[in-house]
């Protein structure tokens, strides 16, 4: 991925929702994008040009949008009618962006619409997210990557971050997943913890 | 098995059939696929190549591209048809105005007490509204312009409330019935769609509204509300105390049932109102 002076910067046509520009690429800043903030916290994570990724929990496109700026083809998974007329938006400018208003936790409704991707990134506000990462599973490379955003607090209100991170990776490990990496997304993100880990089943 | 894909499907003799080229058909088709997950394997684009659906990988996702784009924009315009949408935001707007211009005529009162030191509202029983009135003529500089803006809002407030009236007789003509169209359509925008509301057990409707006694309720053994939004309607804020809970409860046992009649028949239903009704009043008789 594309840096200076610590900024994480993506090339594409700018403009998608008031992002700053800098020397002709895009700002992607980590305080509004999950992606971005793992980009920045862990250094070994990196999106190589060329990448087929499935995105579920697409929403208004922003992320979306620089993600398709170093992706091949980014397939974006999102339930809800409003967000996605944003991300329809944002799809009518980006070609390798494949807009698709289903369940996450429903594959059989778009898994006609896919191909095999090299990267699974997920990012839903649900109580069962293990499990939806797990149901998405089968649209990976045999090796592909997992990343998924964990949102601590979409699945319990009080418990601690490690307690719910903990299970979550226990069900990803039982699902088929061998999970590499667990850390919390702070400063950018309260309440996060990025998983990452890759297919093994 | 036939495995069916965006592109095209292959019957188990692995014989490959590409989807209709005309945009139309292919988006009919693409509407009615589920594809069983059990022993899935994800379609690969050199199959569609191989197919002869597409000619190649550029080829494949701009059209693929095309279709789901066109295929998301159908879903998300039927999605935002259903009339009760439309009355929710406009219901959604009105109680936005109300706290709006309430907010407003505080200010420019206070405003206004500064150009007119004996200005006082003690001993005048007079409506925010007409004080509204009142004042913008005795009024200087822009002061007097903002006061004219919050008579120009609460016009618009009046239309809107008649408005929403009128939409709710249309979405909601048994429960607007019941217990008027503003309250009818404020409960159904707290529950989120007419959908939503459909679904509520009367429990569930007798205290939407009243989330914060409701959860104070849950976690520390308060006194659990009688009532949330159906307080609005005469029935229940006229009853006696002894009996304003048992009137909310019955309340909301016939309202969620003519919310249901609302989602799933559409129509006035004029012996069930009566019939409710009936229940209702025997409970303050």
């Amino acid at each position: 991925m594309i840096w200076r002076d610590k900024s994480l910067l993506s090339p594409g046509e700018g403009g998608v929702y008031g992002e700053r520009m800098r020397g002709g690429y895009r700002v992607w800043d980590p305080r509004r994008s999950k992606f971005a903030a793992l980009a920045h916290l862990d250094p070994g994570f990196d999106l190589e040009p060329g990448t087929r990724v499935l995105y579920l929990g697409a929403a208004n496109g922003t992320t979306v949008s620089h993600v398709a700026d170093y992706a091949e083809v980014v397939y974006a998974v999102e339930f809800a009618p409003r967000p996605m007329q944003d991300l329809l938006a944002v799809a009518r400018r980006r070609k390798n962006i494949i807009p698709i208003l289903a369940d996450a936790g429903r594959p059989a409704q778009y898994a006609h619409l896919l191909e095999p991707v090299d990267l699974l990134f997920q990012d839903v506000a649900q109580p069962h997210q293990a499990a939806i990462a797990v149901r998405n599973r089968l649209f990976l490379v045999p090796g592909g990557r997992l990343a998924l955003m964990l949102k601590v607090r979409s699945i319990d209100q009080s418990r601690p971050l490690d307690e719910v991170g903990d299970e979550a990776v226990a069900a990803l490990e039982a699902g088929g997943f061998a999970v590499d990496s667990v850390r919390p997304l702070t400063p950018h993100h309260r309440d996060h913890l990025a998983i990452l880990g890759h297919r093994v089943a | 098995m036939t495995a069916r894909y965006w592109w095209g499907e292959i019957d188990e003799s692995g014989a490959c059939i590409p989807a209709p080229a005309d945009e139309g058909a292919a988006l009919a088709r693409l509407a009615s696929i589920e594809t069983p997950m059990d022993g899935y394997l994800p379609g690969t684009w050199e199959a569609a190549v191989a197919c002869g659906a597409v000619p190649d990988r550029a080829a494949y996702l701009a059209r693929l591209n095309t279709l789901t784009a066109h295929l998301a924009a159908d879903r998300v315009a039927e999605a935002l048809r259903g009339p009760d949408l439309e009355l929710l935001q406009m219901v959604r707007t009105l109680d936005e105005l109300d706290s709006v211009i309430n907010l407003l005529t505080e200010r420019a009162v206070e405003w206004y007490a500064t150009q007119d030191p004996k200005f006082t509202r003690k001993f005048r029983a007079m409506p925010a509204r007409r004080l509204v009135e009142v004042l913008a003529p005795r009024s200087r500089g822009p002061l007097r312009g903002v006061l004219a803006q919050i008579e120009g809002l609460g016009a618009a407030r009046t239309e809107l409330a008649r408005e929403v009236t009128r939409a709710a007789a249309r979405v909601l003509p048994n429960s607007s019935e019941l217990v008027g169209g503003l309250v009818a359509a404020r409960l159904m925008a707290a529950a989120g769609s007419l959908d939503a509301l459909a679904r509520l057990p009367g429990s569930g409707l007798q205290v939407l509204g009243a989330r914060t006694a409701l959860f104070s309720h849950i976690r520390t053994g308060t006194p659990p509300p009688k009532h949330g939004l159906i307080f609005q309607h005469r029935r229940v804020h006229n009853a006696p105390l002894a009996v304003r809970g048992r009137v909310a409860r019955v309340l909301a046992a016939r309202l969620v049932i003519a919310a249901r009649i609302d989602r799933y028949r559409g129509e006035l239903d004029p012996a069930f109102i009566e019939g409710a009704n009936a229940r209702i009043d025997g409970v303050l008789a």
